[in-house]
């Protein structure tokens, strides 16, 4: 009997096969190990993420969520109130609003490819991509200097989950802890003392002439840095482990690095690190025969939504060509990811010097080891050689 | 049905017979035309179907919501005084004939 288990290391290794086996067969399929419905053809998750009022995230959007978090951040709150908060600080996000962080990404990933210069293979994950997205959300959020590595530590820890258990672990809890306290200590510093930065916009932002709640700021922060530094490191690691992996494609970016943001759509595609996030059903739904009841939790399966032959052609091929249209590398619907804009820009700063410096660099022979994570999905690391 | 004429920003024009109550993003993005992306699915949410509309509709389109005016002012393209984000137009019998300029870039 087919099973989907999304705890599992085999579907952190790899999870496309089951996707193809429920996109065929059990297009809404329950599974007992993570207690919920899975929709894994792309027009259902699309159906779903454009109908809030059925499949709602205010009950938590993460597979595992953490503890009081539901309800007071974007991810986890639905309209109207998730889009007053959302305008607050999509403006200050938008590409226009970042030519401020070109020159510093830039200058970023010049100095942490020197460094690796002389250790070859090197780590890309540890050794670059972990430390490049650190460098850019403390330069985006003003974080102070003293404790970064620290920062980078708790927010791989939180996304994590236990494969046994199925939960957090104490340790996963920990760190979120840990994050939240260090958020509040950000916000009560900046409540003081408020800058030019995205964090002092928000905390003095006001809804319907209503300051946001302190838990809602405190929260919200704390999921800014976590998607600022974990997923952001966490896709371009994909990324990487695609141009390693298809030197074709590699050796296509070099001759021509106008494609290089063809290349980060397709990766967005073919293998997101944005997995599966979830929601919970409102009022009751029949979908494929199936009949969802209201607090039933739905995972919303975006990696085989992605590779879904209805919508698109040759799914388990890596195309430069293909220009993906309407993938759901970053969710969608008024949920869709907050970050494309910073997340597009620093991936293609970081591509542009990496093959600039390094136009042969390769994977080598290695067993990759992946988060255990039943939300989002990388490599813990990746070893490459200039 | 209404008739829509799409104008992308090399000057191809597309002309489109939409059914009332689908958006202009919609038309376009089902319709394939390049030059709106509609990111956020027409969630009023990304401005990445920023649009230009033919001055004689304007007066005829649905006001615009506080969410969309902040969010126009990020586009990627210029903001002028005819920008609406397309997704929050949707097809009706007074927009039949609407003429709409897509910009350079959306993101």
């Amino acid at each position: 009997m087919f099973r989907f288990d999304p705890f599992s290391p085999e579907i952190d290794a790899n999870p496309f096969p089951a996707y193809k086996t429920l996109r065929d067969e059990y297009p809404c399929f329950w599974s007992e190990e993570a207690n919920m419905w899975v929709l894994s053809r792309y027009q259902d998750i699309v159906m779903a993420l454009n109908d809030w009022e059925t499949f709602s995230s205010a009950s938590g959007n993460l597979m595992s969520e953490m503890p009081n978090r539901a309800g007071a951040t974007l991810g986890t709150s639905d309209p109207p109130r998730h889009d007053r908060m959302r305008a607050l600080i999509q403006k200050a996000v938008m590409k226009r609003a970042l030519d401020h962080l070109i020159e510093p990404a830039r200058a970023a990933a010049r100095n942490r490819l020197e460094a690796v210069r002389d250790k070859q293979p090197f780590d890309f994950v540890e050794d670059f991509s972990a430390n490049y997205t650190v460098d850019l959300i403390a330069y985006l959020f003003n974080l102070p200097p003293e404790n970064l590595d620290q920062v980078r530590e708790k927010a791989v820890l939180m996304v994590q989950s236990d494969p046994v258990t199925r939960t957090k672990s104490p340790e996963h809890l920990a760190a979120f802890e840990w994050m939240r306290d260090y958020a509040d200590t950000l916000v009560e510093i900046r409540k003081r003392e408020p800058g030019e930065d995205l964090l002092s916009q928000f905390i003095l932002a006001e809804i319907d002439g209503e300051k946001l709640q302190d838990r809602e700021i405190q929260l919200t922060v704390t999921t800014l840095i976590m998607a600022g530094i974990e997923s952001l490191s966490g896709f371009m690691s994909m990324l990487m482990k695609n141009l390693t992996e298809f030197t074709d494609v590699r050796d296509a970016l070099v001759a021509d690095p106008s494609k290089i943001p063809d290349a980060i759509e397709e990766s967005l595609r073919y293998n997101t690190s944005a997995q599966r996030f979830k929601r919970c059903v409102q009022k009751e739904i029949t979908l494929h025969g199936q009949t969802l009841k209201p607090g039933d939790f739905v995972c919303l399966a975006y990696g085989s939504g992605n590779r879904d032959e209805r919508q698109f052609p040759n799914p388990d091929v890596y195309d430069l060509a293909r220009k993906p249209k309407g993938h759901l590398g970053f969710g969608g619907g008024v949920h869709a990811c907050l970050g494309t804009a910073i997340a597009r820009l620093a991936c293609k700063i970081a591509v542009e010097e990496i093959l600039q410096m390094y136009p042969t660099i390769h994977a080598v022979e290695q067993e990759l080891e992946w988060m255990p994570s039943s939300t989002f999905r990388s490599p813990l690391h990746l070893w490459v050689r200039a | 049905m209404s008739r829509v004429t799409y104008i992308d920003f090399a000057g191809n024009t597309t002309e489109l017979d939409l059914a009332n109550g689908m958006t202009l993003m919609q038309g376009a993005v089902m319709n394939g035309i390049d030059g709106i992306e509609g990111e956020c699915s027409g969630s009023c949410a990304c401005a990445t179907c920023h649009c230009y509309i033919d001055e004689a509709f304007l007066d005829k389109l649905p006001e615009m919501s506080e969410n969309e005016d902040e969010l126009l002012d990020g586009t990627v393209s210029e903001r002028l005084p005819n920008s609406r984000l397309s997704c929050q137009i949707r097809m009706s019998d007074a927009l039949d004939g609407i003429v709409v300029r897509l910009p350079e870039e959306q993101s």
